[in-house]
């Protein structure tokens, strides 16, 4: 099987900043990876190259054996990729649950005006969309709050929301950048059950993260990024004891 | 040769006033990041002082000059302090620029009130006599004009480039927050670009007073003309802004003499179509490309405002009932027709609300649409007898196919160039119900058009054209809300704040966009068709460009992304000038003031702040505030 994610040898500069310097690795489909290494080391930049929001200058990304080459914004979404951003970004003035919605919005099959003249089918959807957001709220322990404006959340709260609204696209794989920054250390053991639990359903993840213990408790593979070199890719128990890691990741602090 | 010579001179001489309004947009926007639409207000407030001091009080020339631009800065700067610098601190920036067009119109209504609505022209500095190089006669004025503004640039740019000051306000310009950092007072440098742009306005109003007549509502005009040039040259650029400046005076110049006065306008404004198309940032243009996956716009954090579907039904049905059988109360005189009125434009209004409430798309162009549809049905019904429902299907087929043209340039715009574009297009359509007499009857406009009428039955009283607005507009905020409450509303939310996260998603953002301008478009053409069968009647100035400025206000003052609430301020509008018998000269000063006021005050308009006091009402005793027990829990 062609796996979900393939990057070869992809580079991104910017004026005379290297970002990314030739990476090459692939995610298998199914698995939960995380990518890691320390700050400015070009995470959030190589998963900007993949979703074309600045395009990679040299390589090639393929999804699911295609490659993603011109292919941007929501047709990206449309082929199954879908991705967060590093700052929390719900849509201002929509409760919580209309933000969850706001995910589904590719998968609405009635049109616009069966929608505005309430028909059945657009009502059927609707009522189907919400039992499914509802569902993924309670989940995540926010079903209390569907109905408060979602930038009255804390952050963590936000972040997570973010994920579930995600989800509601009905992604082959998910790009999560940093979803656990912010949150405290139950609501972290709530979204590490929430991405095994979104893993074990089928969808391909790839989650940028920092909290080591997160990453190596939930991760099937890890990839290691140092000022924008792959310093390592495999299983996390390898990973713990690869000394390129250790030097990158404690060598610059010691 | 010669006359072509006489031509581009007189072109200058006017590009030098358009230079010095975009000199004063070019500072404001590098300070604050705002373009402040007020500017060409301040050349009017500047002439009308000066005829004050000089012509009514008799004072000497350079000390009336000296008094007049003193007076409008003080002015300026107390406008400025309590209204623009509070707002470019808190609102988004597509909401401070509203608000300055509202500052326009309060502006112009202070004119109106204080100087009347009748041209005035004040005496040459140096006398009637032109001088003449050769056999080319320059009048002395535009000499005048020509040294004031090349001065007021020389001593900018002294000011900017040369002094400590200069060095505060170029710090804000590049990184607000570092300069602050440093120790720059940021809103005193923000008050201070507001000052010396109110200083330039009114020096160049007086200088060109001589020239052009002005009357209370020029400034609109100056605003556009120097919006325009500042778009050509690029904004923030002060060399942009004076080629642009100068290139539009020209450009205005050689249109109306080698094709007609009446179409100065259209050459130029096509031009700046074009212009946004192929170079959207101007032939200036400068600044560092920014981080697109950083957002660094300020966020507005609105309430929702919802209603559940019972009690949004039952208002519904309520208000539906009281204002169904308001016709058959004795109202004064002149209610019922001002009623009419106000429930025609609310439906442009709820169009508008689509495109600018819920989509986040500013639109300055409202109007434009209305003139399409008015026009195109009026005339087919007077001119060619099409049935009245025929000449409204024709006027909002037209205005789709003017919606999508117009995407094609709006479509990658945002904030100021797409306020820009539609302002454009508004303008065109403006200068063309001027300039096509043969079609449009002209500036006197339409006349004869008869009643609306459908199947044999006519509307033609006051109390059934209401009654048929009423209908129209209660089936439309029905199936919009439906719209609104389901994925279709939801897609436009989205794209509202963040087109990025939107299309991360799988929200197509283009055919969002589209979508909501034609549902803003169709709606504004039914409105204008109705509009001039209430009238039997149209002319260009009653769906021209400060009509959309007008229902902007209405929008904003009964709450944006409410659908309902621009009946409110439609109705407030409409209404108060006629109930208050003597308000109506201070009609225009009162919507600019409302628009600002509701800005900064009532963000939410008239209905938002019922409908949140309403859930306030209802809400579990648990949570009284309405703030989410999240804070608490977590
Ligand atoms: N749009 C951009 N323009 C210029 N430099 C950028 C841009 N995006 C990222 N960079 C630079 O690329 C490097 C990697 O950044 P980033 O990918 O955000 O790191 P992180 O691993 O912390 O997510 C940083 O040095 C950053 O400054
Ligand atoms: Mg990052």
């Amino acid at each position: 099987m062609t796996p979900a994610l393939e990057i070869v040898s992809l580079s991104r500069r910017f004026g005379g900043l290297l970002a990314i310097d030739d990476v090459s690795f692939s995610i298998a489909r199914g698995g939960l990876s995380a990518l890691i290494g320390p700050n400015g080391a070009g995470k959030t930049t190589l998963f900007n190259a993949i979703t074309n929001i600045f395009p990679p200058t040299s390589g090639e990304v393929r999804f699911m054996g295609q490659s993603l080459a011109g292919i941007a914004g929501d047709k990206l979404a449309r082929l199954g990729l879908v991705r967060t951003f590093q700052t929390a970004r719900v849509f201002p003035g929509m409760t919580v649950l209309e933000n969850a919605l706001a995910g589904a919005c590719l998968r609405a099959r009635s049109n616009a005006v069966a929608q505005m003249l309430r028909l059945p089918s657009a009502r059927a959807e609707e009522r189907k969309l919400r039992e499914q957001a509802s569902a993924l709220l309670d989940l995540i322990g926010l079903s209390a709050f569907r109905d408060a404006a979602a930038t009255d959340l804390p952050m963590g709260a936000q972040k997570n929301l973010e994920v579930v609204r995600a989800l509601m696209a009905d992604p082959a794989m998910l790009l999560l950048d940093e979803p656990a920054a912010g949150l405290n250390d139950s609501e972290t053991a709530d979204l590490a059950a929430l991405l095994t639990a979104i893993r074990d359903c089928g969808v391909t993840i790839m989650v940028v993260e920092h909290n080591m213990s997160l990453v190596m408790g939930i991760a099937d593979q890890v990839v290691v990024l140092d000022a924008g070199r792959l310093v390592a890719a495999g299983a996390p128990a390898d990973i713990q004891r690869d000394a390129r890691v250790i030097e990158a990741y404690v060598g610059g602090s010691v | 040769m010669l006359g072509f010579l006489q031509i581009v001179i007189g072109g200058l001489s006017q590009g030098g006033v358009f230079a010095a309004v975009a000199l004063g947009f070019s500072l404001v926007y590098r300070v604050t990041g705002v373009v402040n639409l007020s500017q060409g207000a301040f050349c009017v407030l500047g002439a009308m002082a000066m005829y004050y001091f000089q012509v009514a009080w008799g004072w000497p020339t350079p000390l009336a000059a000296a008094a007049s631009i003193v007076a409008v800065v003080a002015f300026g700067l107390a406008v400025g302090a309590t209204t623009f610098v509070p707002a470019v601190a808190t609102l988004p920036i597509s909401s401070t620029l509203v608000l300055t067009a509202g500052l326009l119109t309060f502006f112009g209504g202070v004119a109106l009130i204080v100087w009347g609505n009748q041209p005035y022209a004040l005496p040459p500095f140096s006398g009637e006599a032109p001088v003449s190089f050769g056999q080319l006669r320059v009048p002395t004025q535009g000499l005048w004009l020509a040294g004031g503004v090349a001065a007021m640039i020389a001593a900018l740019w002294w000011l900017v480039y040369r002094t400590q000051l200069g060095r505060a306000l170029q710090a804000c310009a590049e990184n607000a927050m570092a300069a602050s950092l440093m120790g720059v007072d940021v809103k005193r440098m923000m008050l201070l670009s507001f000052g010396l742009a109110a200083a330039i306005g009114a020096a160049s109003g007086l200088l060109v007073a001589p020239i052009t007549s002005l009357q209370f509502d020029s400034g609109d005009f100056f605003t556009t003309s120097g919006f325009v040039a500042v778009a050509i040259g690029g904004m923030g650029s002060f060399a942009g802004a004076v080629v642009g400046g100068l290139l539009l005076g020209v450009a205005e110049q050689i249109a109306a003499y080698y094709v007609s006065s009446l179409f100065a306008n259209t050459l130029a404004l096509l031009l700046l179509l074009a212009m946004l198309l192929w170079r959207p940032n101007g032939l200036f243009a400068a600044g560092p490309a920014r981080r697109v996956d950083v957002r660094s716009e300020v966020v507005v954090h609105r309430a929702p405002i919802r209603l559940a579907n019972g009690r949004m039904a039952g208002l519904a049905l309520a208000l539906v009932a009281v204002l169904g059988v308001l016709p058959l109360l004795p109202l004064p005189n002149g209610v019922l027709p001002s009623l009419t009125i106000a429930m025609i434009l609310f439906i442009s209004v709820l169009g508008l609300d689509v495109l600018m409430g819920w989509t986040g798309q500013v639109s300055l162009g409202q109007a434009g649409f209305m003139a399409i549809g008015g026009y195109t049905a009026a005339i087919l019904a007077t001119n060619y007898d099409w049935p009245p429902l025929a000449g409204v299907a024709a006027g909002m087929a037209l205005s789709l196919v003017c919606a999508l043209l117009l995407s094609v340039v709006t479509g990658r715009l945002r904030g100021h160039y797409l306020a820009l574009a539609t302002l454009t297009f508004g303008l065109l359509v403006d200068s063309l119900t001027v300039g096509l007499v043969d079609v449009t009857g002209g500036p006197s406009g339409l006349v004869g058009v008869p009643s609306f009428g459908v199947a044999g039955f006519d509307f033609d009283t006051p109390a059934s054209m209401y009654w048929l607005a009423l209908a129209l507009a209660a089936v439309f905020v029905f199936t919009l809300e439906g719209g609104m409450r389901s994925q279709f509303g939801r897609g436009l939310q989205a794209v509202r704040t963040d087109q990025l996260a939107a299309a991360a998603l799988g929200v197509n953002v283009p055919r969002v966009k589209l979508a909501a301008l034609c549902v803003s478009a169709a709606l504004a053409s039914l409105s204008g068709s109705l509009y001039a069968f209430n009238f039997h009647f149209l002319s260009p100035e009653m769906v021209a460009t400060p009509r959309s400025f007008e229902m902007i206000a209405m929008l904003v003052l009964g709450g944006e992304g409410t659908l309902v609430g621009g009946l409110f301020g439609s109705l407030v509008l409409t209404l108060l000038p006629t109930l208050v018998q003597g308000l109506a000269a201070y009609k225009t000063m009162a919507e600019g003031a409302l628009l600002v006021a509701s800005f900064l005050y009532l963000p939410e308009g008239l209905f938002g702040r019922f409908v949140l006091w309403l859930g306030r009402i209802g809400a579990k005793p648990a949570n009284p505030n309405g703030e989410p027990a999240a804070k608490a829990a977590t």
